[in-house]
């Protein structure tokens, strides 16, 4: 027997968490797009994609966010610091990668400086993985020692009915515990079977192309103007990456009054190297490539033992010209048997 | 089948005579229904190429890369009308010299795709002439429409919640042949012309200036509105804008390479319609 949810009850559920203060968020297909968003009710929540179009990341390190105000006048500074606003959520739903993706930033967000953004919002948090039982062509989540019923980063773990008419629940943390003990009496204890998990292949060696990206010499290989030379340099594969966490600081205001922001920033960008002196250090596309590729498989995990990558496949699904990690690492593999 | 072994063919006698030092083409995806982008020197790679009606990404903006066509050399193109017109375009806007382009042009009606014939972006004049003739003024687009019967408030509140989505990635900037920009106006930080932040605010920015930067000079060639991740309906502000154009300087940009950019030029019969 089995702790079971089933989705008639969802809607009891989701009135529950509301009413004892929880905002509930999952993802929602909404004008051709989709995202983790608010719901008002479960019904807005669809659980047929098989991963939103935007990852999770922006519900802890938005796209842009406020963090000081600042007002200068003629003996007189004044700054006020602004923090997000104390707001207990429930995210029902979540993939285990982006779940995992969460987990992958936690040291990075609190190693030299504790980012109090990051970890309000983790905290505050309570995220309900549900388990894939579809992946598409884009998913590589068992390339990256991952798999579609990842724990890692999760709450709750909730695995979908043969059935399709609800989840097996398995509450994995204190905080997870808590939000189903408010829910108690919507669940109910059953033998119904699992659904079988999204098969996802394996599509790289990660091992092998970790072993090549640390071989110094192949810093200058060749290979990666080849690979890159299609690359138009937007920022569509980082903004959308789960994992990637690069900001700007920026002021918008004038001299006497305005708001200092945190503001996504990629290494696709030209202008992310760039230094005053006009000198880019960083002034080809393979070269920016080149990095986002050693930074999540070699100086992040040199770094925090852990690849920077949880295999949702974003970068490649959603690439204007068809590149990404896949296709990338599939060719470091050929280059390193 | 037979397009594609025809152009591969004049692929390989155009790279084994050295008449171009490049072919930009077309190759398989990671998905059947994906093409990307292929960079071609020798012969021998010929028969990498695909050509077939899921060859639809504009390729022209390549060819503005920097460095590319500064030695005068030659490189090829698949392209199909719109991309025909992006080059007459870039020539007029004097980024390239349209000479050192050698057009390999197509076009697909379903699944069936043609050759188009021509070399260079003047042998097409014809063919872009036509397009001309038979484009109509306004699309039969069903949103398109909806969005034009909206009230001011009306359209205002849907864009509001289109750009809303914005997360400003850049991606449509940098799949247009037309933003060859250096640096574009949003990474001038000194001074800090247009916010950075992907707010309401700083969303509207950034596509009223694409919109306006690309009045006149846009081919409607769809890579914006392709490579949005979040999907934004470009297309349809590209299209007002296009519409505007001709219907107050009877401009379809990308005819010639003698056609001077509308919004860069003058002249003394101009409608003033709102000026005076």
């Amino acid at each position: 027997m089995t702790k079971i949810l089933f989705t008639d009850k969802l809607h009891n559920c989701v009135e529950k968490w509301q009413s004892a203060g929880l905002t509930v968020i999952g993802p929602v297909q909404k004008a051709n797009s989709s995202s983790y968003a608010t719901v008002k009710n479960a019904g807005e929540l669809d659980f047929n994609m098989v991963l939103p179009d935007r990852s999770i990341k922006e519900l802890f390190f938005p796209q842009t966010e406020p963090i000081l105000h600042y007002s200068i006048k003629k003996q007189e500074i004044n700054t006020r610091e602004s923090l997000p606003p104390n707001e207990p959520r429930i995210i029902f739903g979540a993939r285990a990668c982006d779940a995992s993706g969460l987990a992958i930033d936690d040291p990075l967000f609190g190693w030299d400086y504790k980012d109090e953004y990051w970890f309000q919002r983790r905290n505050e948090s309570v995220i309900v993985t549900i388990a894939c039982t579809k992946a598409d062509d884009f998913c590589m989540c068992t390339s990256l020692t991952l798999a579609p019923d990842s724990t890692k980063g999760s709450d709750v773990l909730l695995r979908p009915l043969e059935n399709n008419k609800g989840w097996q629940v398995e509450e994995l943390t204190e905080r997870g515990r808590e939000a189903f003990a408010k829910i108690a009496d919507f669940l109910q204890e059953s033998s119904e079977p699992a659904a079988p998990l999204a098969v996802v292949e394996e599509k790289f060696d990660l091992d092998s192309c970790v072993a090549w990206l640390k071989n110094p010499e192949n810093f200058d290989s060749k290979f990666w103007k080849e690979i890159s030379m299609r690359c138009i340099g937007c920022a569509s594969c980082t903004f959308l990456c789960p994992t990637c966490h690069c900001f700007d600081i920026q002021d918008e205001g004038d001299t006497y009054s305005g708001i200092r922001r945190k503001n996504w920033d990629s290494c696709s960008f030209s202008l992310f190297t760039m230094h005053t002196s006009g000198h880019n250090p960083r002034s080809t596309q393979s070269a920016r490539w080149r990095q986002r590729i050693m930074h999540k498989f070699n100086y992040f995990p040199g770094k925090f033992s852990v690849n920077s990558c949880s295999g949702c496949g974003r970068c490649s699904r959603q690439c204007p010209v068809d590149m990404g990690i896949t296709e990338t690492l599939q060719e470091i593999s050929k280059l390193s048997q | 089948m037979i397009t594609q072994e025809q152009y591969r063919t004049r692929v390989k006698e155009l790279l084994s005579s050295g008449t171009v030092k490049m072919v930009i083409g077309y190759k398989p995806g990671s998905t059947p229904d994906r093409r990307r982008p292929l960079f071609i020197r020798t012969a021998e790679e010929a028969n990498r190429l695909v050509l077939d009606s899921a060859c639809i990404t504009n390729l022209s903006g390549y060819l503005v890369t920097e460095g590319l066509l500064s030695d005068e050399k030659k490189v090829a193109i698949f392209l199909r009308p719109e991309g025909i017109r992006s080059i007459n375009i870039l020539a007029a806007e004097s980024q390239l010299n349209a000479d050192q382009i050698i057009i390999l042009g197509f076009d697909s009606t379903g699944s069936v795709v043609k050759t188009l014939d021509g070399t260079h972006a003047g042998d097409f004049s014809e063919l872009l002439g036509s397009i001309k003739q038979n484009s109509p003024v306004k699309p039969s687009e069903v949103l398109f429409e909806q969005v034009e019967q909206m009230t001011p408030a009306e359209r205002f509140a849907f864009w509001q919640e289109e750009f809303s989505r914005c997360i400003k990635c850049y991606a449509c900037r940098q799949a247009c042949p037309m933003c060859y920009c250096r640096r574009c106006i949003v990474d001038s930080n000194q001074p800090q012309w247009v916010n950075t932040s992907s707010h309401t605010l700083g969303n509207f920015e950034w596509n009223i200036v694409r919109a306006f930067h690309l009045a006149g000079r846009c081919v409607e060639c769809g890579n914006c509105g392709r490579a949005c991740p979040v999907n934004i309906p470009l297309r349809l502000i590209n299209r007002r804008m296009a519409q505007e154009v001709i219907e107050a300087f009877d401009h379809f940009p990308g005819l010639n390479q003698t056609q001077e950019p509308v919004l860069a030029s003058f002249k003394k019969d101009d409608s003033e319609t709102f000026i005076l």
